[in-house]
């Protein structure tokens, strides 16, 4: 009898303690997020921010080329929550509607050359003189491969669109001669160890990137920068060809601004704890103030193209979105 | 009368057993899963005929450098003792435990502009950031070790009363190694050339830090299942297999025909 | 025509210190010693295969100290024979033929040699499967092929069957004989030393103890080492004066020894004569005592005689033994000849230039 009552009096407090530590942290287990490589460092202040807040949360990311990333998820199957990418575009084509419902628009950048002290031509280079000096022999340049990384196609479209504004024929042509294909890699964050290593002296990287890794980098004028959404009229002339679902296939992807995207992955296994982490993402005080701390203008608020598309939010989000195309 | 089953000898059979299927399931499925149409289809691409020639050509290579220069330090380390020579081995060991991506990211390091010898090769005009002879440099790091410890047992193999012998009957030290240790350690170096090679060709971690474009096989594959999908990349898989496993049976071949000292 | 002057060798755990042995030509030099006397080390030294500390090799008059072995004309026939495992029978024995000038003469030679020693019919097989006293024969006539200053034979018959030995030994002789090249063989073995022999050196733990003509190492050892070394059993302590040694317990007779500093005196089990009664007065060298212990050793018996509280061993037949009836706790007298005692000095060795005359007994 006595040990009936010990074991009930146990049952009774563990009961109470679980309950205890459940009001204390209710989001725990994992998160799986992929995002685009220039989102590595604000994404991993943001992963230290919200596991503090819960400390039985794993938050895992994965980064890559935002193109490369979207596939993994569409061809090669892996399991994620969230999908982030550099391009809202790569969201719209490759993972609405079968694997994601919507699409939110939550940040800008623009595209800059980067480069350190030891880079060729580092005293010299400006805002005028810097497609001269990408011409000159001998001097290493590169960007990230168009077909994985939005990076990539999108450094291809500031040099077509710098050849129609600076008005100089074939230039296009003629830098990208001067780029050997061992220049490219497929993540464009790859390309900033090259850079410091001194295996590179430019490299075309995301404004974000550049502040978070103190590289020194050259500010182009908006018409070819890719950064102001008003000149997306001006962008639409550039035009880069990226390969499709199969090799050999290709499909063309024409030049705007540069407008991150997000969504919530259909089948997440940890639907409500992806939802809680956008809301924080999302919010003007958490998420978004990091992005700008770190260089990268967020869309106070985000956005969504549509009215319908904000009917499918989860109801949480819904408050931090407005619909604008 | 019941036979007696030895309980040791049963566990042997099962872990015998177990470890054949987790080596062979993988590999077997890999081999049926793409289909025919798919693996001709991928031995007339342009792009996977260059991957694998440049896997075949950089690890041949490799090994090739291995053999000359690994060839007369195995010989050193077989014959003499000399102090630190613990540490020596050691050391040659390395790249075996150093993980892969490591030894790419060291090698990057040293030969960019920032670091004094890359600083001196940039000035030479020599490019080693995403070139054949990058890679090479890559590969030769990752297999040396395979061919000088192979080499160093084949000399320790032979008795060095044959070499003093030989030197008591004439002959000088290089008369010697050529016509008495040479060819009784040829087998053992042609093994450690193969090892060398094997170990080159299947390099990935090193390789695509160092390199991305030119694409070895293996750098291939994955840029492959990483874009495309699994449906793509088995192709290439199937025919580098292939490839390996050739090297694999000469390997074996060779290795088997003994030599009685 | 082989001196070597003050030989040190310092290894990290064995040393082989001063050693001063002169080998003359034609000679069938002996290096005795138990395992691990160095005798190896030396030997490979010689043939310029181990890098020497400090001293002199000198062979046919030239400095060879610091000379590369091929340089030396050095021979070695190694214990286990070491032949070319990737080359036939006449191929090793022709190998050295590269590195010195020959003619038909040589060719000749090495043929009369092959046919003498049984192994021309080999000529052409690998060396695999041949016995083991066939690569004896042929690593031996490949040594002799390119016409050495001398030869040296690591152990050649310690791997031989008892059956096989008598062939190769008569085999190492008329090899000597024949083509008249120095030999030096080392050894383990006394018997084999002293019937191929002429003379010898012996070493202990790197140190020479002897170097002398082989039967002056078998009857006037000038050590205790040698003296145990080739079979003498009885050894004491004695002050030596003139002719006579005092041990603590007996006296005896012994003839006016040559080196200074005596203070040890031996004799063979072998040399001692044994009476049932006690012998005529006349008669010295005389020891009365009991026998302790006998020890059947087959062909003859080993007897440790307890005399004054010491223990003498005696050799003796068996029939001797028989006839006598001696049994243990048995009195018996003992007669040493004296000349069958030798002096030794404790700690010292002998170096025969030293002392030229010794050995010619």
């Amino acid at each position: 009898m006595k040990q009936l009552q010990i074991i009930i009096l146990l049952v009774i407090v563990m009961l109470t303690g679980i309950d205890m530590t459940q009001s204390m942290a209710d989001l725990s287990g994992k998160l799986i997020i992929f995002h685009a490589g220039s989102l590595s460092v604000p994404f991993a202040a943001m992963e230290k921010h919200f596991e503090s807040k819960y400390p039985g949360l794993d938050i895992l990311r994965e980064a890559g080329g935002s193109t490369k990333m979207a596939r993994m998820i569409s061809e090669v199957g892996k399991t994620a929550d969230i999908m982030a990418s550099a391009d809202y575009k790569v969201i719209d084509k490759s993972l609405i509607p079968s694997h994601a419902s919507w699409n939110i628009r939550f940040a800008s950048n623009q595209l800059v050359l980067c480069y350190t002290k030891n880079s060729q031509y580092a005293s010299e280079i400006n805002q005028t003189n810097w497609y001269q000096i990408l011409s000159k022999k001998g001097v290493i340049w590169g960007h990230s491969d168009p077909n994985l990384d939005p990076c990539g196609y999108r450094s291809l479209m500031v040099l077509q669109l710098a050849e129609k504004y600076y008005k100089v024929q074939g230039l296009y042509d003629r830098l990208i001669a001067n780029r050997p294909k061992r220049n490219i890699r497929p993540k464009s964050v790859e390309l900033i160890s090259l850079l410091q290593t001194g295996n590179m002296d430019y490299a075309w990287e995301y404004l974000s990137v550049a502040i978070q890794h103190k590289l020194k980098y050259v500010k182009l004028d908006d018409h070819i920068n890719l950064g102001n959404y008003q000149l997306d009229s001006y962008y639409s002339h550039a035009k880069v060809s990226v390969s499709g679902k199969k090799p050999k296939s290709t499909f063309l992807r024409v030049g705007k601004s540069c407008t991150y995207g997000i969504t919530l992955i259909k089948n997440a296994p940890h639907k409500e704890t992806a939802v809680n982490f956008l809301n924080y993402l999302f919010d003007p005080d958490g998420g978004l103030a990091i992005l700008k701390n770190m260089g990268q203008p967020p869309f106070i608020p985000c956005r969504v193209p549509t009215s319908t598309m904000k009917d499918k939010l989860p109801e949480l989000l819904k408050k931090r979105v407005v619909v604008k195309n | 009368m019941k036979r007696y089953y030895d309980p040791f000898m049963m566990i042997s059979i099962i872990s015998c057993v177990s470890v054949l299927l987790f080596i062979l399931i993988p590999l077997i499925q890999m081999l049926l899963a793409p289909s025919w149409e798919m693996i001709t289809e991928s031995i007339r691409d342009p792009d996977i005929q260059r991957a694998i020639g440049l896997s075949l050509y950089t690890s041949g290579m490799a090994a090739l450098i291995a053999f000359i220069i690994g060839t007369p330090f195995a010989y050193l380390l077989a014959r003499k003792t000399f102090f630190g020579k613990r540490v020596v081995e050691g050391i040659i060991d390395l790249p075996i435990v150093i993980p892969h991506p490591v030894i790419g990211i060291a090698i990057l390091g040293i030969v960019g502009k920032q670091h004094w010898l890359g600083a001196f090769l940039h000035s030479m005009g020599v490019r080693l950031m995403g070139t054949i002879s990058g890679i090479v440099i890559v590969l030769t790091f990752v297999g040396m070790p395979f061919y000088i410890n192979t080499v160093k047992n084949g000399f320790e193999a032979i008795p060095v009363r044959l070499e003093h012998v030989s030197r008591s009957l004439g002959a000088s030290f290089r008369s010697t190694f050529f016509r008495i240790t040479l060819p009784l350690a040829f087998r053992s170096i042609i093994v450690g050339f193969i090892m060398c090679f094997a170990r080159a060709i299947s390099e990935f971690g090193a390789v695509v830090v160092v390199a991305y474009h030119p694409m070895t096989a293996p750098v291939l594959i994955y840029e492959r299942f990483t874009a495309y999908g699994l449906k793509y990349s088995q192709p290439i898989a199937v025919l580098l297999i292939l490839v390996s496993l050739m090297l694999f049976v000469a390997l074996r071949l060779i290795s088997k025909k003994d030599m009685n000292i | 025509m082989i001196q070597i002057h003050n030989l040190c060798i310092q290894l990290s755990e064995f040393s082989l210190k001063n050693i001063n042995i002169h080998i003359k030509e034609h000679e069938f030099f002996v290096l005795l010693g138990p395992t691990g006397s160095g005798k190896t080390l030396l030997v490979e030294s010689i043939a310029g295969l181990t890098p020497i500390t400090s001293g002199k090799i000198i062979i046919k008059g030239q400095d060879m100290t610091h000379a590369p072995p091929e340089k030396r004309k050095v021979g070695i026939v190694y214990q286990d024979y070491a032949l070319f495992p990737h080359m036939t029978v006449m191929e090793n024995i022709q190998y050295g033929l590269a590195y010195h000038t020959h003619g038909p003469d040589d060719l000749q030679r090495i043929q009369d040699l092959m046919t003498k020693t049984g192994i021309i019919k080999l000529s052409h097989r690998k060396i695999k499967h041949l016995s083991g006293g066939e690569k004896q024969r042929i690593a031996l006539i490949r040594a002799l092929a390119v016409n050495p200053s001398v030869v040296l034979l690591d152990e050649p018959l310690s791997s031989l069957d008892p059956g096989f030995r008598d062939d190769i030994q008569n085999l190492l002789k008329m090899l000597h004989k024949n083509t008249g090249t120095t030999f030096l063989m080392v050894t383990h073995n006394f018997a084999e030393a002293f019937f191929l022999g002429e003379r010898g050196a012996i070493l202990n733990q790197g140190v020479l103890e002897q170097c002398s003509p082989v039967d002056a190492l078998f009857s006037s050892p000038q050590t205790p080492f040698v003296a145990r070394f080739v079979g003498f059993k009885n050894i004491f302590r004695a002050q030596i004066k003139n002719n006579l040694a005092k041990t603590n317990h007996f006296e005896l007779e012994i003839p006016p020894p040559i080196l200074p500093d005596v203070d040890q005196i031996c004799f063979r089990g072998e040399d001692i004569q044994v009476f049932s009664t006690r012998p005529n007065s006349n008669q010295r060298n005389t020891l009365y005592g009991k026998i302790q212990n006998i020890i059947d050793r087959g062909p003859y018996f080993d007897l440790s005689i307890n005399v004054n509280n010491t223990l003498i061993h005696v050799s003796m037949t068996k029939s001797e033994l028989i006839n006598n009836a001696y049994c243990v706790e048995k009195e018996i007298y003992l007669v040493i000849p004296n000349q069958a005692i030798h002096t030794l000095a404790a700690d010292k060795t002998y170096v025969e230039n030293e002392f030229p005359n010794l050995g010619n007994t």
